[in-house]
């Protein structure tokens, strides 16, 4: 027999406003119930699930009900079983579940109620939203057909799209930009430094298409592109010097910059894109004992967190998928992702894939000591460690009975194939390395001529002392010659004992010395040498340790302390430390007798295999058949030349961006970077020397653009763009002629941001430690920035004004170019025009050479009379003195105002 | 009350600059205008009629006892030394609550619920008209007792002082990094004045233990938004605000003439660019902050009494009485948001009274009490009262139980902070925690629902403040609490 719930409050309550509803108006299906069905409900009854068979995206899904049958009786409210679950009392019963989103307040289901009962009506052309797995980001990549284009000038294959564009809307693109214009775009973003007024002069002297390649090629070449393109990907990869507390590294290592050169390097040499990858993920699989290639692992070490694992592993599932793949899979970490087709337990299995590996710091040849150098690289360490879902995401409910198995988002297709890797001994056992073992020798050795130099100066010492008088050494006590002729014993001892065990080592892991074949006599034989030689060292120890003890005990008995009680106190405790001391003594020498083969190793042994897995997806993500990889990399590297990118969330290319506007090109652009063996430059290339790029940046007269298309989405002219914070800061040195050009190293004190004259991407970069000038410029957080932002804020201002960099390199080029133009007859419009070639990389316009020339003459006139002036409440002691000749001091005057032009840190 | 929060509009600021444009340049330009009105960016325009313009927020580093200062319970008194579950309160410990706490990296010392009373360190008054009570270590705030709203039923989950960042992005330190209620509220509403920036930050900012300066910050915001840090030195009161020495004032007043000249002759070249315009303003800014900003740290131009008032003549209240006699001078000058840490030690915080919670206690609501009590009244005596709205607020609270022989350890469960002036119910508790002072049972409120009442009473709704593609959580926007609203 059918049993009905009685009717709940809220119901009654929502029928009566249903009502009120019903007698006023109809309701709007599209504009009123659909987006609140979709805000509250569709995440579980849509395209993506369809919990209990049913699905509330659209009005025909809606009408067809899920597994038990119809949820709206159209005509009854409250006989509709979607109304009844929205306004049950029994929490177990509301929909939506506790937990997964707020309840429908009253009016809100009034709304659904009045639509039932007005016979919920809706559109008859409305669709039923598209199966997720169709999304475009998510079908393999095709080339597309270039348009065919009439015009030659856009017949450049990233200009037929474009080309194809425009005409289909009616825009008309704006000139190419002028010659003088277009070559500082083009050396900034290539090598993010500016072109010199030389080869401004020649450029402009022969403006050919020839010699734009001819620039393009030389730039490329140039190991500063290496630096300007690091830094951009350093922003995706999320380079990150150590930060922490003290010596205390918190997050990523040290000696991370290992990893910036690597990607400055790799970029120089034109690594291919999906090498990079591979490396990044898994280059101690790939290339277990390649010191060049380990570093790039870095890519894994800038996750490290401390004390945490779970917010380690989380980062680096996340960014691993937000920066190769352009997916939110962290979306999916404590429930299914609410807009793609990535279940909750996806995002354990990927991180499976990550679950064996950690860190640790390999020595360097010649730095053995590594707080000082090394290289911080992955390992797998534990190839048995489990990886569990979190129940809702919360670690403290972990779902034991179903360890994760690695794998990939399905809705990607192909899957990861691994095999695990075999690693030989230099690096499961990286303390037999040569230098490794030779570092310990030394230390040894060290320790033990030390030890006889010590013994040694005593010696003469106390034959010192015998011959004088008593007084001389009474306030010091004099060494013990026993003591320190026990502890050089102890020390030669040390030193035999690593030897044996390094033999040891060495023949267990079959290092052996040539021509001996290690059989098991040999080993045991070996392993009981050095089990002995260790045996032996530890009991000399020990006899250190209760010499020490007994003088110890006998200070203290001697001791002139007043005090009785305290000074009885301090004999026990010598008394016992001695007792304790005996004790091991004893202990050492009945190892001594009883020594077999068990001995310390020299070095930590390491598994001897890695899982593999992160191989497996590195090749997966780096196939030809996985969608996302090369568009994702194609965006990136568009948006860095354009100002803007082609799918506008970089790191997102789910379902919540729909199919961009370009997205032929992209495809196009894609499969082009792939068959050309990822390779960069190709790009790189092939980009700036379309007609696209390469167009004005003003609007002009193009009324007509602006009407159709405002925002530039289809690149009828350039984007004008601010320069990021580097490159301000490396430009104000640049144009002074100061900029210090050489390559890599280790990271600089950010501090020192004012007076280094490095690039900024050598200036120290974490949490907590950046440079103010680069922060206030919008530089790169270290914890996450797949896109700049572009702010305009006085502080920058600021900067530029009053920072004593500014100031400086002002004062120092002022000076240059005064040399400059010293023997020109018109001296200061040949200063000015120097100056604007120098640090705008333009001539002045007519205007402007007359502004700067009022300018020299009013201000020269100024500061001619000092004493009437007011020095400004100033700072610290100039780094870099203004000039005392009144003209002078103008000239640098007005550099410092074309550093802070806007066209200085802007291009057009 | 009537609040004007227009900021100038574009074609306002164009006529502003001055910049000379021939026809076609200039239509092309009002188009922009006319696309850019109905743009997503914040108008500037609050969205509904505001109670106040400005915010003074002030944050006590380390976790300030509720149980010591606005929330007294006299059961910790009669039952002090039992064990919670000799009282009749015992349940506290197995209340469903306890759940709420997620720990980032276990701490073995620190953060533990401690299970047996420790009684109350200080005595309690009655004050004011209403009656409020309020601790013995709080007298000059105490007599503001019919200005303030207690609000008793704070929780937070971080049980350690991750809390501190949690205060102001409304997400647990495990989370990252987001947008803080001091950036929301710039981004939301914009500049009241020309001469300062909107966001200013005073005081040592968190230990980077704890969020450092993310708790100023306005993250996926952008850089406009963040809170600018201002040290109360005339000589030295912000980065780059001075030259170096043997720089002239005429001198660089000449340079930004010349540099306006230059950038105005480029932006009538590039009337379709709109930054250059914002640079140009940047600059005129930056200009006159060089002496507004020296100017308004510059607390000789106030007069002996009310330097006194504020404690400026005693050691122990100089630091934070500057502090807040300047935050009285930032938002009369239409500053919208001052942000004050009170209490940095490099690490958790001064606050934190692990033990020795009396001595510890005693100076550190003697270094705050004179100064916050001086604002109170001086902003009440000026009639600014009304448009400024002062909260009071810390990490967390301390626990009932006794950690040690003499302190409390950190409590997320329940705990007070509170609000004056900006239209807000003065002279009221509201919510309340258990007889112990433990769990937060009536009215509860998570942090996000100050944030939503600060954001109310300046006439935003937390909800209507989204970025494209930044998802934000339900709690994220927390809920207004229009009981305490006058």
């Amino acid at each position: 027999m059918e049993t009905r719930a009685p009717i709940s409050f809220a119901l009654a309550l929502a029928i009566v406003l249903a009502g009120l509803v019903n007698a006023g108006r109809a309701v709007d299906y599209e504009h009123e119930i659909k987006p609140l069905l979709a805000a509250k409900c569709t995440s579980c009854h849509g395209a993506l699930a369809q919990e209990s068979g049913l699905r509330l995206d659209a009005g025909s899904l809606i009408r067809a009900g899920g597994d038990t049958g119809p949820v709206v009786v159209p005509g009854t409210a409250e006989a509709s079983l979607l109304v009844q679950r929205l306004t049950a009392e029994d929490p177990a019963e509301r929909m939506p579940p506790e937990g997964e989103g707020e309840p429908l307040d009253t009016e809100q289901i009034a709304l659904v109620a009045a639509w039932i009962n007005q016979g919920a009506p809706y559109p008859a052309d409305e669709l039923a939203p598209a199966d997720p797995t169709k999304h475009w980001a998510y079908q393999t990549l095709v080339r597309p057909a270039a348009p065919t284009i009439n015009d030659p000038q856009w017949s450049h294959p990233i200009d037929a799209f474009i080309a194809q564009e425009h005409q289909d809307l009616g825009l008309e693109p704006v000139e190419v930009a002028d010659g003088t214009t277009l070559l500082r775009r083009l050396y900034l973003d290539l090598i993010g430094l500016p072109p010199t007024p030389e080869q401004q002069l020649a450029f402009e002297a022969e403006n050919t298409p020839e010699a734009w390649t001819d620039e393009v090629n030389s730039l490329l070449d140039n190991p500063h592109y290496g630096e300007r393109w690091g830094r951009h990907w350093m922003d995706v990869w999320r380079y990150s010097d150590w930060s922490g507390y003290k010596k205390d590294v918190r997050n990523s290592q040290k000696h991370i910059w290992r990893w910036r050169d690597w990607i400055i390097n790799s970029l120089n040499a034109d690594k291919g894109y999906d090498r990079m990858i591979l490396e990044m993920l898994a280059g101690d699989e790939l290339a277990p004992n390649d010191p060049e290639v380990l570093p790039a692992t870095g890519f894994l070490a800038r996750n490290y967190r401390n004390n945490n694992r779970d917010m380690w592993l989380d980062a680096t599932v996340e960014h691993s998928a937000k920066a190769f793949l352009g997916l939110t899979i962290n979306c999916a970490r404590c429930h299914d992702h609410k807009y793609d087709p990535i279940p909750q337990p996806e995002y354990y299995q990927f991180r499976a894939i990550f679950e064996p590996h950690k860190l640790r710091m390999d020595q360097l040849p010649e730095q053995p000591d590594t707080e000082q150098d090394g290289i911080p690289r992955a390992y797998d360490a534990d190839l048995q460690a489990e990886t569990y879902l979190y129940v809702g995401g919360n670690e403290k409910h972990p779902d034991k009975d179903h360890p994760m198995t690695p794998a990939i988002p399905a809705v990607l297709g192909g899957q990861l194939e691994i095999s695990p890797v075999a690693l030989n001994v230099d690096t499961y056992f990286p303390a037999l390395l040569p230098h490794a073992a030779e570092a310990q020798l030394a230390e040894a050795r060290n320790a033990l001529a030390a030890a006889k130099q010590e013994l040694a100066a005593a010696k003469t010492e106390s034959a010192t002392d015998e011959s004088n008088t008593e007084e001389a050494s009474s306030d010091k006590k004099p060494a013990d010659l026993r003591t320190l002729e026990l502890n050089q014993t102890a020390a030669l001892l040390a030193l035999r004992s690593l030897e044996a065990r390094q033999a040891a080592d060495r023949a267990k892991h079959g290092l052996g010395e040539a021509g001996g074949s290690e059989g098991e006599t040999d080993l045991q034989h070996v392993a009981q040498a050095a089990a002995a030689a260790e045996a032996q060292f530890k009991a000399q120890a020990a006899v250190v340790s209760v010499r020490k003890q007994e003088l110890a005990l006998l200070a203290a008995e001697q001791s002139d302390e007043k005090d009785t009680q305290k000074k009885q106190q301090a004999i026990a405790e010598a008394k016992q430390l001695l007792d304790e001391a005996w004790q091991k003594l004893t202990e050492a020498q009945n190892n001594l007798a009883n020594a077999k083969d068990k001995y310390t190793p020299v070095g930590t042994e390491y598994p001897h295999t890695s899982s593999g897995r992160r191989l497996a997806l590195a090749r997966w993500i780096t196939a030809r058949e996985n969608p996302l990889t090369a568009r994702v990399a194609v965006n990136h590297i568009w948006l860095r030349h354009f100002g803007a990118p082609l799918v506008d969330n970089v790191f997102d290319f789910g379902l919540r961006s729909p199919r961009p506007r370009h997205a032929d090109l992209l495809d196009w652009l894609a499969v082009e970077l792939m068959e050309n063996n990822w390779s960069m430059k190709h790009l790189h290339r092939l980009i700036v020397t379309s007609r696209v790029w390469q167009l004005a940046s003003a609007t002009g007269d193009h009324i007509v653009n602006l009407e159709i298309d405002p925002d530039n989405h289809y690149l009828w002219r350039t984007n004008v763009r601010r320069l990021e914070a580097e490159i301000v800061r490396d430009n104000v040195m640049a144009v002074a002629g100061q900029l210090d050009l050489s390559l890599g190293g280790a990271d600089i004190d950010y501090l020192q941001g004012e007076t280094s004259p490095r690039r900024s991407i050598y200036l120290r970069h974490a949490y907590e430690k950046q440079m103010t000038m680069l922060v206030q410029f919008d530089a790169a957080s270290p914890n996450e920035c797949y896109r700049r932002s572009e702010s305009i804020i006085p502080q920058q201002a600021l900067a530029l004004i009053n920072s004593s960099l500014s100031l400086g390199q002002s004062r120092l080029l002022a000076r240059q170019l005064r040399e400059k133009v010293a023997d020109t007859e018109q001296e200061l419009p040949s200063f000015v025009e120097a100056a604007f070639r120098q640090i705008l990389a333009r001539p002045p316009a007519e205007q402007e050479l007359s502004l700067c020339l009022e300018f020299l003459a009013k201000q020269s006139a100024t500061l001619a009379e000092t004493d009437s002036l007011t020095i400004f409440r100033g700072g610290s002691e100039a780094a870099v003195k203004p000039a005392t000749d009144p003209l002078q001091r103008a000239q640098e005057n007005l550099v410092h105002v074309l550093m802070n032009h806007n066209d200085f840190v802007t291009v057009r | 009350m009537s609040l004007s929060v227009n900021q100038p509009s574009r074609r306002a600021f164009l006529r502003h600059t001055g910049l000379g444009l021939g026809g076609v340049a200039l239509s092309s330009m009002l188009y922009r205008d006319l696309l850019a009105d109905n743009g997503t960016a914040p108008s500037g325009l609050t969205h509904f009629a505001p109670r106040a313009k400005s915010v003074i927020w002030l944050f006590m580093i380390g976790g300030a006892s509720h149980l010591e200062s606005f929330d007294p319970k006299p059961a910790l008194n009669q039952y002090a030394g039992k064990a919670f579950v000799e009282t009749p309160y015992g349940n506290v410990l197995d209340s469903p609550f306890l759940e709420n706490e997620r720990v980032v990296a276990f701490d073995p010392n620190n953060g533990f619920v401690r299970k047996t009373c420790y009684p109350l360190q200080v005595g309690f008054k009655k004050r004011g008209e209403s009656g409020l009570e309020i601790s013995d270590w709080w007298p000059h705030v105490g007599d503001c007792a019919d200005d303030l709203c207690l609000i008793r039923s704070m929780w937070t989950e971080d049980s350690n002082h991750g809390a501190q960042l949690q205060f102001h992005t409304g997400r647990h330190r495990i989370d990252g990094f987001f947008p803080t209620i001091g950036a929301w509220a710039t981004y939301g509403l914009g500049s009241l004045n020309d001469n300062l920036p909107e966001f200013v930050v005073m005081g040592t900012p968190l230990a980077d233990c704890c969020g450092g300066q993310e708790a100023h910050r306005a993250n996926y915001l952008g850089p406009q938004y963040d809170g600018i840090p201002l040290q109360v030195d005339p000589e030295n009161s912000m980065p780059y605000l001075a030259p170096e020495q043997e720089v002239f004032a005429e001198e660089q007043q000449q340079q930004f003439g010349l540099l306006e000249q230059l950038n105005q002759f480029t932006a009538e070249q590039h009337p379709d660019d709109q930054a250059i315009r914002a640079r140009i303003r940047a600059y005129e800014l930056a200009f006159r902050m060089q002496t507004t900003v020296p100017e308004v740290v510059d607390l000789q131009q106030e007069t002996e009494t009310t330097r006194r008032a504020y404690g400026l003549d005693q050691e122990e209240t100089k630091t934070f009485g500057q502090q807040m006699l300047t935050a009285r001078r930032l938002v009369e000058r239409g500053v919208r948001f001052v942000q004050v840490y009170h209490g940095n030690n490099g690490g958790a915080g001064n606050w934190d009274a692990h033990g020795n919670l009396k001595s510890n206690h005693t100076k550190m609501c003697r270094q705050v009490d004179q100064p916050i009590g001086a604002l109170l009244k001086d902003l009440k005596q000026r009639g600014l009262l009304d448009e400024t709205l002062v909260v009071w607020a810390t990490e967390f609270g301390r626990t009932p139980g006794t950690q040690g022989s003499n302190g409390r350890d950190h409590h997320p469960y329940g705990f007070t902070v509170w609000m004056a002036g900006g239209g807000i119910k003065g002279g009221i508790a509201h919510g309340a925690t258990d007889e112990l002072g433990f769990h937060a049972v009536e009215n509860r409120h998570y942090v996000t629902d100050v944030h939503a009442t600060v954001l109310h009473q300046l006439g935003l709704d937390a909800r209507r403040l989204v970025i494209p593609g930044r998802q934000r959580l339900e709690r994220d926007f927390g809920h207004p609490i229009h009981e305490i609203m006058a």
